[in-house]
């Protein structure tokens, strides 16, 4: 049943001033087998705070977002570097959540609404250190 | 600026753009992911829901807006940095859809399988499943091509 990939996609092509990119396959089924962000504003980069108001935000895992997608996110939502991102994805991943940032809990739940906006699941919780 | 232009096959998407709007339509008065609430005040939590929402209708008509008559024209779409933040969450909200109303019986080892069989797939949601593949594919594309995590 499976069948190349150009049945679906053609391919792409990247336009990058005069370079051109190969083609690129991307899917597997055969045509004749198918029977903004809000208002609220994004913090500002990570700061690691502890305090006797401290919360966490945890990511959850999810099945339907690619680990590159989630590294993505990870970096533009909280700042992270690669190997910091690739290190909560892979935790995630494996462990089903990881604690991502802990802090003031107003700053929490701006994190935790922008990683919504994402569509990753995150939840806040006091952090039972502080 | 950077842009990526992805031609497609419009005989064999097209079916899958029916899928994907009936998962669109669903998600005009629903967020994609379960909502979970930082605070335990209504007001606060509708508004919450409500500054969700906004988002993610413009994402998905971002989305919708790549498959207009154009399209169906030249078959090509066409994405930059201007467009590709909302269309990966737009192809995002619209996979989680597509997961939880029409592949919920479909293993997810299956569902994560790049590989997988598609004699694995019911036959009855195989359309559903070439949609949620589709968007996983644009939004690759996006990722490998794009860099939106700035390091491009």
């Amino acid at each position: 049943m499976n069948k190349p990939s150009e049945q679906i996609l053609y391919g792409t092509v990247l336009t990058d001033g005069s370079r051109c990119f190969s083609l690129l396959p991307v899917a597997r089924l055969t045509p004749d087998s198918l029977t903004r962000p809000s208002a609220k504003p994004v913090p500002d980069p990570v700061t690691q705070v502890q305090s006797a108001d401290s919360w966490r935000v945890v990511l959850l895992n999810d099945p339907v977002n690619r680990m590159s997608y989630v590294v993505m996110v990870l970096r533009r939502v909280l700042g992270f570097d690669e190997p910091l991102a690739r290190h909560h994805m892979l935790a995630v991943h494996e462990q089903g959540r990881s604690v991502v940032w802990t802090g003031n809990r107003e700053q929490a739940e701006a994190y935790m609404f922008a990683l919504h906006q994402w569509h990753l699941m995150a939840i806040i919780q006091p952090d039972e250190a502080s | 600026m950077k842009q990526v232009e992805v031609r497609l096959n419009i005989g064999a998407v097209a079916p899958l753009l029916d899928v994907i709007k009936k998962a669109a339509d669903d998600l005009r008065d629903t967020l994609a992911i379960k909502a979970a609430f930082p605070e335990d005040d209504a007001d606060f939590n509708e508004t919450w829901t409500q500054d969700l929402m906004a988002g993610q209708n413009s994402d998905v008509r971002e989305l919708l807006g790549l498959f207009d008559s154009d399209f169906f024209t030249d078959g090509a779409i066409s994405i930059d940095a201007n467009n590709c933040d909302s269309l990966l969450r737009g192809c995002s909200a619209l996979r989680l859809r597509i997961l939880d109303r029409w592949l919920s019986e479909v293993s997810l080892e299956v569902i994560e399988d790049e590989d997988a069989d598609v004699e694995a797939i019911p036959a009855a949601v195989r359309v559903h499943f070439a949609a949620y593949t589709f968007l996983d594919q644009i939004q690759k594309i996006i990722l490998d091509h794009l860099h939106p995590n700035g390091s491009g």
